[in-house]
């Protein structure tokens, strides 16, 4: 089992193909669950507060957009776990979380920067493309499937 | 209060645990199950579950291990059809629900879009074949211009 | 209930949704946000025209699109973008402008920080949920009857008297007991007249001290200084239809609005370096052995450029000037460097966080000084600037036009 990222974080044909092979997506909605899940915090509605932007410094300077460093506090840790990525690019970027094309722009560049593998595709716009997209899914994971054998 | 600020929303002991994950379970066009189907069989599982019907399929809540056993059960049904997501907010959290905030969730437009490929997305799975597709290049300048010059005389 | 409607491209992530809605709630007004589907998004979009990369961006245009076209109908709408992102500055002041252009509804904007607070929204909620409530007021051009405007500022007490359209007395004095420093400013204008308390129509209060002045007083106008400057400004240079900024470079903190049609809609307010005040042309007059209204003409003869200036800070730009003088400088040059240094310092701070409309103009007791005018126009690239009579009694003036109509204690009599 190996944990991948995905991008963007929220997709949910991304999170199901992979849990489909058994594999972790990471995604954001269990970011955003432990957040509001913590009764500590009481700042509605996601219970994102003044900490989180200064938490984003890791990721981003002190010059950058607060609404940057607010998100990358949120994506930051789903890319510094990930062991695999698969960004998909030209995708209905959703709002909120993913709404800022410079947050995309960082995250996508820290999971290309990371040494480890990664499967860039661009979003289907018909029922070819779809199958290119699955297809590529799929041989990505069985590939990562094989090095992890051959790891143990 | 305003309606849509929310300050310490008031929460079951089972909203705050953060064991208790919630899921959303969608299903795609032309899937052999209905939504109904799919929620009866959630029941049938038996599994201490919280289940609810929603406008794009179902949304169930409960321990992880519970949640993670119901979904691998009820994919069984319609592998290729049945899709599901995490959803960081327990079904009618004040702090997220449209009834007590205004607006739609962050996550709603994502969804609606990503919905409309979901039929391919089917297909792809339930008819795996391998497709060639030829990516679109910039043409060559001097191509270019030969066509803007014949543009240009037939105009003339 | 007041609605405003929040065009923003998440607010939430700065962590600061809590404190925006609190701001609201505080002046009986609620955050409401459009709500539009998908297909109605991508429409607006194109419709709009702006090709901006960030889809909560697109978001933003749809919903300023859904309060244009009526889709949502809300009372006022607060525009606010991430300080320092170009992207959503630029998309932030296009609809603003449109939503301005297409209907009446106020707007204010504002780019934020994590820092933000409430307490800094006040003044913007307030001045929006009163620009709902009393738009009747604001839409004031003409003074009539015989009213006192009251400014009671943190550092000097403003009064202003008026009667038929016309300034026919003016007071100033410097804050100490809010009450009794109203009641020398007042009697220094009723002293220009042969007027006393008993003759007026009636009194408008603003500033710090509006509320302990309008009870003691019971005034019938108590309003902030954000709409009541904008408006006195505006009247008083003759800017009342269209776009403008105000400029107030104060003793302590300075002010910035920008206005459309007489209604302030963003705002901008600083005062943590002295550099950045009228303190520091204080000092250098002192520092220059003139008086402070000397200074002004005197930098109008001088270069800045001549005379060195290495800091914009009150003790090392201070020091730096003593060299120039000592190195045989010109006290013209050293005063025109005070000036331009001022001026810089309050665009580096301040002017960079707003969209300057023309004409700018400049109020407050450092907008008679000639040569700091002229360094603020230079400083934005030569931009008209214009300094209207009685700029020094902006707030009063504002006051005393705006409760002209509402004030009726000769009916009475």
């Amino acid at each position: 089992m190996v944990k991948i990222a995905v991008y963007p974080p929220n997709s949910l044909i991304l999170a199901d193909l992979l849990e489909r092979k058994g594999h972790t997506p990471l995604v954001l909605q269990k970011q955003i669950r432990q957040k509001i899940k913590d009764p500590e915090i009481d700042s509605p509605p996601m219970n994102i507060t003044e900490e989180d932007p200064i938490k984003g410094l890791k990721y981003a300077a002190i010059e950058v957009p607060s609404g940057v460093r607010g998100r990358m506090a949120i994506i930051g840790p789903l890319i510094d776990e990930a062991e695999a990525a698969i960004v998909v690019d030209g995708a209905p970027y959703g709002f909120g979380c993913i709404g800022c094309a410079r947050t995309n722009e960082l995250s996508i560049f820290l999971l290309r920067n990371k040494d480890i593998p990664v499967l860039e595709l661009d979003y289907p716009t018909n029922q070819d493309e779809t199958y290119v997209m699955v297809n590529k899914i799929n041989e990505f994971v069985d590939s990562l499937e094989k090095t992890d054998k051959e790891e143990e | 209060m305003s309606p849509n600020l929310t300050m310490s929303p008031d929460l079951g002991k089972e909203d705050w645990d953060p064991d208790v994950i919630t899921r959303m379970i969608f299903i795609g066009p032309g899937a052999h199950v209905s939504e109904q189907q799919v929620v009866n069989e959630f029941h049938m599982l038996d599994l201490p579950l919280t289940i609810k019907n929603t406008c794009y399929g179902s949304m169930i809540s409960g321990k992880s291990a519970d949640v993670y056993k119901a979904i691998e059960e009820i994919r069984k049904l319609d592998p290729a059809h049945i899709f599901t997501k995490e959803r960081g907010f327990a079904p009618g959290d004040p702090r997220r629900c449209r009834g007590h905030r205004f607006g739609p969730r962050e996550g709603f437009h994502q969804m609606e879009k990503e919905y409309r490929i979901l039929g391919f997305v089917s297909e792809a799975l339930e008819n795996p074949k391998e497709v060639e597709i030829e990516k679109k290049k910039p043409i060559d300048v001097d191509e270019f211009k030969k066509f803007m010059n014949e543009c240009l005389d037939k105009e003339e | 209930m007041v609605k405003i409607a929040l065009v923003s491209c998440g607010t939430e992530y700065s962590g600061i949704q809590k404190e925006i809605e609190k701001a609201a709630n505080k002046f009986g007004a609620e955050i409401v946000l459009p709500e539009i589907d998908l297909d109605y998004i991508d429409e607006s979009y194109e419709k709009f025209g702006f090709s901006a990369q960030s889809s909560s961006l697109k978001l933003m245009i749809a919903r300023a699109m859904a309060i244009v076209e009526g889709r949502s109908k809300p009372d006022a709408v607060f525009i606010a973008t991430c300080f320092r992102c170009a992207e959503a500055a630029l998309v932030r002041n296009e609809v603003r402008r449109f939503i301005q252009n297409n209907t009446r509804i106020p707007v204010v904007t504002y780019s934020f920080t994590e820092r933000t607070k409430a307490d800094e929204l006040f003044i913007r909620m307030e001045a929006l949920a009163t620009t709902v409530t009393r738009r009747s007021i604001l839409a004031r051009e003409k003074q009539e009857g015989l009213t006192l405007g009251l400014d009671s500022g943190s550092t000097t007490t403003k009064a202003v008297l008026m009667e038929n359209n016309q300034v026919i007395g003016t007071g100033w004095t410097s804050t100490k007991d809010i009450i009794e420093s109203a009641k020398t400013a007042a009697a220094e204008a009723f002293s220009q007249t042969d007027y006393g308390w008993d003759d007026l129509d009636g009194i408008g209060t603003t500033g710090y001290g509006r509320f302990t002045m309008g009870q003691e007083f019971g005034a019938e106008l108590i309003q902030e200084e954000l709409s009541v400057n904008a408006k006195g400004a505006v009247y008083l240079a003759d800017c009342q239809k269209g776009e403008a900024t105000v400029l107030d470079i104060g003793g302590m903190d300075n002010k910035v609005i920008t206005v459309n049609n007489g209604i302030p809609d963003n705002f901008t307010m600083g005062g943590i370096c002295a550099g950045a005040s009228g303190r520091f042309l204080d000092m250098t007059s002192r520092r220059l052995d003139v008086d402070i209204t000397e200074l002004g003409p005197l930098a109008v003869q001088g270069d800045w450029r001549k005379a060195m200036l290495n800091s914009y800070c009150i003790v090392f730009g201070i020091q730096d000037l003593v060299t120039t003088l000592a190195a045989g400088g010109s006290k013209a040059d050293v005063a025109a460097a005070a000036c331009h240094s001022v001026s810089e310092q309050v665009y580096e701070q301040q002017l960079q966080e707003i969209d300057i409309r023309e004409p700018l103009i400049q109020v407050g007791g450092t907008s008679l000084i000639s040569g700091l005018v002229e360094a603020v126009s230079e400083t934005l690239g030569g931009i008209e600037v214009i300094v209207p009579e009685y700029s020094q009694h902006i707030g009063a003036v504002g006051a005393a036009l705006l409760v002209s109509g509402m004030g009726h204690r000769q009916d009475d009599k």
